[in-house]
This record gives structure tokens, sequence and C-alpha cells, in this order.
């Protein structure tokens, strides 16, 4: 590695840096006031021949106050689980599925009170086809796998999934003769299946709206979309049915590693004493792999929002699209230094697998791995880029919006991998964009490996089909009297805007991996996800959630621990009582 | 399959009076209610004030609800609750309503509609509210039924946005339940809710009301913890180094009602861009035949009593189901928010129609204008026009010599 001129690239931008050669990394120390100075040391600090980035620039006078659950018990101490999973984000839980295919212990820790609750609920579920990775990346090698293992998988998992389209749309003639055959090229030479050109007199067999500067576009007919967070859910359902364990609210706070081999992990709710650890720590993957001595690379969070629109507008996309960025916007409609150009592909229009439209999303660094807050600037940038895209929007067809946090490394690609210099962890981390194509053939990977160290067999009776009930609304009247008779509940809906059953919700409470939040069951079969955002419903879940766990309705949370929605009885309830 | 002259869609205040005008009408009729009880959101409105104009009496909002309820049950009327409309079918002869209930996947055939879906009320993110999705965030309505329904208190210490009726009932409501109300703010330079809301359930129990102030931001990861609050220019944009944060543990929303009318959009309804519910003439009658509209659906009331009125008279005219004919639009001139109806139509009695408004901005004086061809042919003067407070006047239509292809127009004008 050229340690020479990585250490000229970063003392350019802060001269007060120490750069330094690490087993095999780049080490970057010291202390600085701008985490954009911080953030630009460590891209100039990658390198062909370093291991990764470590990058160890303190921020000064900054600290976040990360979440960890007050619950404190015994209930996992002296656990020996051939593999403890450490996070239950959509790579965490596809591991512990796959895991569960075989003959071994399997415990899976997330400091959240549901798996999924961090970046994969915060995406737009976009499944990839890779065109814009690059040969060599390990992204591209998962998400070329991971995009062909979708279909089956959800079929497995009752998940929704879609092949619709996305479409690259340019602006410009040159852009259309030039840029277009060079992508159509480049996929062909990355071995992306059904790229493809579409005319402007194609086009309007595809969209009901395509923008006024439509010249062309390079369709990519093997992207799709899912539910994020519901095959996330889905995986850890299916795991825990075949004999994998979930323990929810267990952060992990230290590991003790003795001659290059992890020999317990701590948590809140006892010392475990795994075999092997597999590091899914998403946004905390850094730190978990320190803590097991095998880290090589460093996160820098990245922030981005997505808006959602009503359903109403769902013509504005019957695929997902974006405007090409190789032509600048006209000059008015361009924003002034907002974005970090270059590690989003700049967001576009898609439909999700719900039916609503998803804009967005944007790109910001920040220091901090969990602050998932929006900000007004962030959404009126949005709103005022994709109008170029999808030019009838409007602020008022957004119900809401989120922000999500994206796991990214400075060399900008999944880290996955055995342990470097410590045996028994196996690394599936730095995973952001495109992480949810490709969680399915990560873990493909990180059990092979795991079988291989612990010379596993498969179990014989694993069953890779998790029941559930379809969604009721979208039945035939035939099939949805059916379901009626069989329990009235299905009969009852809740919430209006999603028309959810009371049935349906019940459902969401009995799933294999049993999580009784108002958020919980909103991410499971939808009650307040519509346009009312639950003005109805919420009292009605909290009152059928109250009702199926037999506690009082001011236990019932909306997920986390403290977040309590009501505070008892009211004065005049006391009084009558 | 048994076939309605009306199928009322919604057992609120709107759909139980046009059920009960449609039946002593001589229609056949269903009302179809998704709730396990009728009564809509009077069911969760304990307070009084409901039906001086209607009974002549303040009642409380169940009390109300019930007179309806009681009227309609002594008629025989038929009513469906926890049935949910699924859609709407246009047949040959009327129309067919989809259905599931407890009971099944159930039709319903009849010849009119009258859609009386109410309204849902506007949410943090829809007034751009930024920051983290902890618990504590309310509308007041869903705070309203988690206190008067449920007996439990979504709150200890809250700030209130809007100052709409339901926020300012709300501020009262949660003070006398033993909650800390720590000021109600409003993004407009004047009040949204009625004045004398204003005196009885703010001033009353000394609860500021912060006009021209918005909340921005909401703090906390898991309950709220604190809400920035900050004062707006004259565009309604919060105003840089305002800021301020007010440490609370709930947010209530009182930031306007939006008319539910993704049934009526389904059917091809013209919707109007003011009151966001249906277009419609002087008899409720949508753009779309034997589709008629009553009620919050069509135009949000701030009083119930005019609910009642409007849906009695919807459903009525939806017994008799006249077809629509020669219509006069009744275009929109200056100093109006919104007005029902939109249009005249000649072929059905228009002698007596009741004409709803709301002015555009406050005026001490005010003269309401109607002209055809440009020639005024009606005006009235007003005291005291507030755009929260709704007005009704009754106008003889037949007077004007109204022809097909007249000009018709309403303005109001400050003087």
């Amino acid at each position: 590695m050229d340690l020479k001129s990585v250490r000229n690239k970063v003392l350019r931008i802060a001269p007060e840096v120490t750069v330094e050669e690490y087993r095999g990394c780049v080490r970057l120390t010291g202390e600085l006031d701008s985490w954009d100075k911080i953030y630009r040391c460590g891209v100039a600090a990658v390198t062909k021949g370093s291991l990764g980035v470590l990058n160890d620039i303190r921020l000064k006078g900054f600290s976040e106050k990360v979440k960890t659950p007050s619950l404190a018990d015994d209930a996992l101490e002296g656990a020996r689980p051939d593999v403890l999973v450490v996070g239950g984000g959509i790579t965490g839980c596809a591991i512990a599925r796959e895991l569960s295919r075989l003959d071994i212990s399997v415990l899976l820790v997330d400091k959240a009170n549901d798996v999924g609750t961090g970046a994969s609920c915060r995406n737009d579920g976009c499944i990839h086809p890779g065109i814009d990775l690059h040969k060599g990346q390990a992204k591209l090698h998962y998400v070329l796998r991971g995009n062909e293992l979708y279909p089956e998988m959800c079929r497995e998992l009752g998940c929704d999934f879609e092949r619709w389209t996305q479409m690259f749309m340019f602006s410009t003639w040159w852009e259309r003769f030039i840029i277009a055959p060079l992508m159509i090229l480049k996929g062909r030479l990355l071995g992306i299946p059904k790229v493809d050109f579409v005319s402007r007199r194609k086009i309007k067999q595809i969209e009901q709206t395509p923008p006024s500067w439509f010249k062309g576009a390079v369709r990519m007919g093997s992207a799709g979309v899912v539910s994020p967070y519901k095959v996330t859910i889905a995986l850890a359902d299916n795991a825990v049915m075949n004999g994998a364990r979930i323990s929810l609210n267990t952060v992990v706070t230290g590991m003790e590693v003795r001659d290059g081999k992890v020999v317990s992990v701590s948590t809140n709710r006892g010392k475990v004493y795994p075999a092997l650890v597999v590091n899914a720590a998403g946004a905390f993957s850094d730190i978990i792999a320190d803590m097991a001595g095998d880290r090589t690379f460093t996160i820098h969070p990245r922030k981005g929002t997505d808006l959602i629109l009503d359903k109403k507008k769902a013509f504005y996309a019957l695929s997902s699209f974006a405007r090409s960025y190789f032509a600048p916007l006209p000059k008015e409609q361009r924003e002034q230094g907002h974005e970090a150009v270059g590690h989003t592909k700049g967001g576009g229009v898609m439909r999700t697998v719900d039916g609503n439209i998803l804009v967005g999303p944007d790109a910001h660094e920040q220091p901090y791995r969990e602050d998932n807050s929006t900000d007004l600037d962030s959404v009126n940038a949005i709103i005022r880029k994709q109008k170029n895209v999808a030019e009838q929007l409007s602020a008022g067809d957004v119900i809401t919006y989120f922000a999500g946090v994206r796991a990214a490394t400075y060399e900008e690609d999944f880290v996955v991998r055995k342990g470097i210099f410590t045996e028994n962890v196996i690394e599936a981390a730095g995973i952001q964009s495109p992480g949810i194509t490709a969680a399915p053939a990560i873990a493909k990977d990180v059990a092979g490996w795991a079988k291989e160290m612990l010379g596993a067999k498969e179990k014989a009776h694993f069953d890779p089909v998790r029941p559930h009930t379809p969604r009721l609304a979208g039945l035939s009247a035939e099939k949805r009297a059916d379901y009626i008779a069989a329990n009235p509940d299905y009969g009852e809906i809740v919430c209006r805007c999603e028309e959810v059953s009371k049935g349906e919700i019940i459902d969401a409470l009995e799933s294999p991996l049993k999580v009784c939040t108002v958020d919980g069951v909103k991410r499971r079969v939808r009650p307040g996800m519509g346009r009312c955002q639950g003005g109805f419903c919420s009292p009605l879940v909290v009152k059928i959630i109250a009702e199926h766990e037999g506690i009082a309705p001011e236990e019932v949370l909306k997920g986390d621990e403290g977040s309590r929605i009501l505070f008892g009885d009211t004065k005049h309830a006391e009084v009558e009582q | 399959m048994k076939k309605y002259g009306v199928i009322v869609i919604g057992g609120g205040p709107a759909g139980l009076a046009a059920a009960e005008s449609a039946k002593k009408a001589g229609a056949e009729v269903v009302v179809i209610e998704r709730e396990a009880r009728l009564g809509g959101i009077l069911k969760q409105c304990v307070h009084d004030g409901f039906g001086l104009i209607r009974f002549g009496e303040k009642l409380a909002g169940p009390e109300y609800a019930e007179r309806y309820i009681d009227e309609v049950k002594a008629l025989g009327i038929e009513c469906r609750t926890l049935t949910f409309v699924t859609g709407i079918e246009k047949t040959q002869g009327g129309f067919v309503v989809h259905c599931v209930s407890r009971d099944g996947v159930v039709s319903f055939e009849g010849d009119s509609i009258v859609l009386a879906t109410g309204c849902r009320e506007r949410t943090a993110k829809q007034v751009l509210i930024q920051g983290t999705r902890p618990a504590g965030v309310f509308t007041a309505g869903t705070a309203q039924n988690f206190v008067n329904l449920m007996g439990k208190l979504p709150a200890k210490k809250c700030v209130i946005l809007g100052s709409g009726d339901i926020g300012l009932i709300m501020a009262r409501r949660l003070t006398l339940e033993g909650a800390e109300v720590e000021g109600v703010y409003e993004v407009k330079p004047e009040p949204s809710g009625l004045t004398r809301n204003i005196h009885q359930c703010l001033y009353d129990f000394d609860i500021p009301l912060h006009l021209s102030h918005t909340v921005t931001r909401v703090f906390g990861t898991d309950r709220l913890e604190a809400v920035e609050v900050a004062a707006v220019d004259g565009g309604m944009r919060p105003i840089k180094g305002t800021e301020r944060i007010v440490e609370c543990d709930a947010l209530i929303l009182s930031v306007g009602l939006i008319p539910e009318n993704e049934l009526a959009e389904s059917l091809g309804v013209k919707i109007n861009p003011f009151t966001k519910g249906p277009d419609c003439d002087q008899s409720y009658a949508t753009s779309v035949d034997g589709i008629y509209s009553a009620g919050n659906a069509l135009n949000v009331f701030d009083l119930v009593d005019y609910v009642s009125e409007c849906a009695a008279s919807a459903g009525a005219n939806a017994a008799r189901g006249d077809k629509d004919g020669k219509c006069v639009t009744l275009s929109r001139g200056a100093g109006l928010l919104s007005y029902v109806p939109h249009r005249i139509c000649l072929d059905k009695p228009h002698d007596k129609v009741v004409v709803f408004f709301r002015s555009a901005k406050d005026m001490d004086r005010a003269t309401l204008r109607i002209t055809v061809d440009g020639r005024e042919v009606f005006k009235k003067k007003f005291a005291f026009l507030r755009p929260p407070e709704m007005q009704r006047l009754e106008v003889d239509f037949s007077a004007f010599g109204l022809g097909a292809d007249s000009e018709l127009g309403i303005s109001l004008e400050e003087n």
C-alpha cells in the first residue's frame, strides 16, 4: 500500500491528522471540529492494498446518546449457542434463517423491541439490478445473486414480490445516444439480464405520465420491489419456526477475545459463550467488529429521506424511474450544495409493493448512527428535485416521510468475510444500499462458511414455508367470504385506509416472533399506514393489543420500551370506578 | 337481492339525518356504518353546545346523536353496523354497494346513494412537522377518543397545535382530566375555532393562545420529550431565531379536516377544490346521477345542526331521485373561502335554496351579492364574518329568471 500518497492526500485536508498503517489498514487519528473534514479524510484514505480505513478521528465535542435497553436480567446467562448473530436487520435475519437449515443452535440478538427497526425498515424496498455497480465489488456479487434468489424466497415466506422494472431516463439526446448504449453494454458485461432501451413511443405503454422531457430510457427488467420490513420479519419468523432463538431488547456490551478467538459476549441479559459470532450490526457493525478484534473498516453514517405519497397518486409511477444525472439540471432547478453527490443514484420515483408512490431518497453524511430524524430542507429539496421526474408531484400528495441511516464504509463496499484477526467471527458488515437485494445471497455465503467452520450438517426437517394469511382486501369476494366464515374477525375492518381487519391484526400478534407493539403490528399488516396515519385506528389497535395480551391499554407500547401511548386513567374514569 | 331506494353510507349525524328524511319521503333505506355503534364522531364529543339551532337546546354530542338514533330506530330503518364498504359498482338501474362484515361479504342494491362519510384530520407530517417519530403525537380527534371513549390519558403535559374547534375542546378536556396544556399555537394570525370556544376552552382556564406561531419539530425517540415552536412570518414560514424548545410529553394537532371522499372519487364524482368535497347542486346531488353527498364529506361544517339540515335535504332528494337536468354554475367571486351549492339545477325546485358559505377573511361588515349576467339580483349584509364561522342563508333562485346559459355569480365584498 502506498501510505505516503495517502498521507499526502489526507494532510491536505487536515494537517493535524495522524496517518499510519495498522494491521494492514490505514488508520487515522486526531481530533477535528468538522464532520465534513473527517469524512473527507476517510475517503482520501482509501487505497489499494489496504484492508480498509480505520477512521478514528474524533469530532470535537461530539457524543451520541445511543439507545440501549434498560432491561437487565440473566435470560441468556451461560447460553452456548453454536452461532450468535448480532443484529436483527434484514442481513441478520436472513443469516439466522439460513443457519436454521443447519443442525446447530442459533441465537440472534437485537437491541430494539422488534427486528428490522433500523435501515431495514427505512428504505424503499427496491430489488436492484446492479447496473450502477462495478466488477470486483462484493456488492455486485451479492446483488446479482440476491436478485435471483428473491422470487422463490418471497414465495416461501409469503411476502409480496413484484418484478416492476426500473428505468433510467434521459432528458437530452446526447445521453440517449451515448450513455444509453454504454449502459446497455455495461449491463451485458456485468451479466445483468434484461437491460434494454425504451423509446419515446414505447414509454407510453409503460408509464401513464412520463416526464415531458423524456428522450428515452434504459430499462432494467430484473429490478423488483418488496416490502423490506415485511421480508425482514418473515425471515425472522421462519428462522424462529425452524428453531432459531431471537432475543430482542438485547444489546451486546462487550466481548472477551483470547488467543484470536471470541470466548464470550456480554449482553444486558447475561454472558453468552458462542462458538461463532456473526456481525450483522448495521450502523454499529464497526463497533462490534472492534469488540471482536477484527475491525478493518469504519462506518460513516449516511442519512437518506424518503417521502410516501397517497395511493391516489399511484398513477405517477407504474414502475420505478429516475432522471439520468449525466446531463445537468436546468439552472433554476439545481440544488445549492445540498447533496453528497455520487453515493446515491440520485433517488427517484417508485411504486412500492403496497401501491404507494415513494419519492427519494437523498444522501447526507452525519456523525450520528441513530439519528433518523427528518428535516424540512431535505423534504423540500426532495419535492423540488423529484418534481422534475414526477411532474405533477406536490407537497399535498405526501402522507408521511421517514429517514434512515446507511451503514456505509469508506470503501463503499460490503464487508462480507470470515474473520481476519479473530478466527470465530464472520463479518456481514457495512451493508447499505443495495443491502435489501443482497441479503439472501450474503446469508447463503455466511451460512456456508459457518457450516464448514462448525462442521455442521443440514437439518432433516427444515421448513422453508412460513404460513401466513394473505392480505384479505386483495382477495376475491368468494375467498374473502371463506376466510370470514372461518373467523368473523376477518370481516371486522379496523384500519379504513388500508382495509385491515381485526383478524389480520390478531394474526400478526400471534406470529412466531411475537411482537405486540403498535408499530410491530403496523409493519406486519399495515394498520395506520394509510392517509389518516392511524388517526382513526390507533385507539382500536391499542385496544386489540391490550385485550389480546391481557394487559391494560396504558401498557401497550408504540415501539421500544418507554414508548407508552397512554398514561393511565383520566380523573373522571377514576371517579367512575 | 333486496333493492333499496336509498343506501346511506355512514351512520354519523349526516347519515342518520339523511336516512330519517329519506325514509319519511317514502324510500326503503339502509344505513351502512363501519363502526360498532351509530353516531359517528359525536360519540366522543361529550361537551355540550350541540343542537341549539336544530332542537333549541344545548345537548352533548352523544345526546344529539341519540335523538336521531331513536328516530331512525322508531322508523324501522335497517342499520348495518361493523359493515365496511369495499367498493361501489354502477349498474344499469342503480348501484351495488359491496361490503364486508362479520357475517361475510355482503352487497346492497339501491337506486341512490347518500355519501355521508365524514372527514378525517390532517396529520403532523401533512403540516410538515419534522424530527423523530415518538409516541405522543396525536390528532385531537384521536386524543379525544382515548380520553372520552377509553377513559385514558394520552398526555401529562402537552402542546396543542392549531386552534380548530376540536383542539380547543381538547385543551379544556385535558385540563379537566388532569393534564397540563402548556399552550395552544396557531400558525394564522387569527384563531381557527369558534369564538365561543376560544373563551370557554382557553381563556376560562388560563391557557395561553400563541397566534402566528407553529410547531416545527418534535424530539424524543420513544416518547415525545419536547417540541420546537417558532413564530411565523406573513407567509406562515417559521422565522429563524424565534425558535423555542418546549418540554412536553404530547403534541396534539388540530390542523384541519379533510372530507373523506375516496368512495366518491372511485365513482368519478367531481371534487370541488375549495370545499374538497363533491361539487353539488341545491339538492346535494353530485356530478354523478344518483350519488348525493351530505355533511362533512360534502363540506366541513362547524355546527352539527347544519350537518343535519343539509343531510336531511340530501336524504329526501335522494329518495325522490330526480335526474340531473339543466344546470347553471354558481361561479365563485371575490371574498369567499367556500360555499355550497356549486350549481343550481333549473329542473329541480330552486325557490328555497339554502346557501352555506365562509368568508375568505375576517370582515366586520360585508355584503353578499348574487349576480346574473353581471346584474345584481340579490344582496344581503352581514356583520362580523370570520372564516371559521359558516354562514347560512336562504335564496329564492327562481325569482332571478335563470336560463341554461345565464352567468350566475356569488361574491362577498367588505364594506
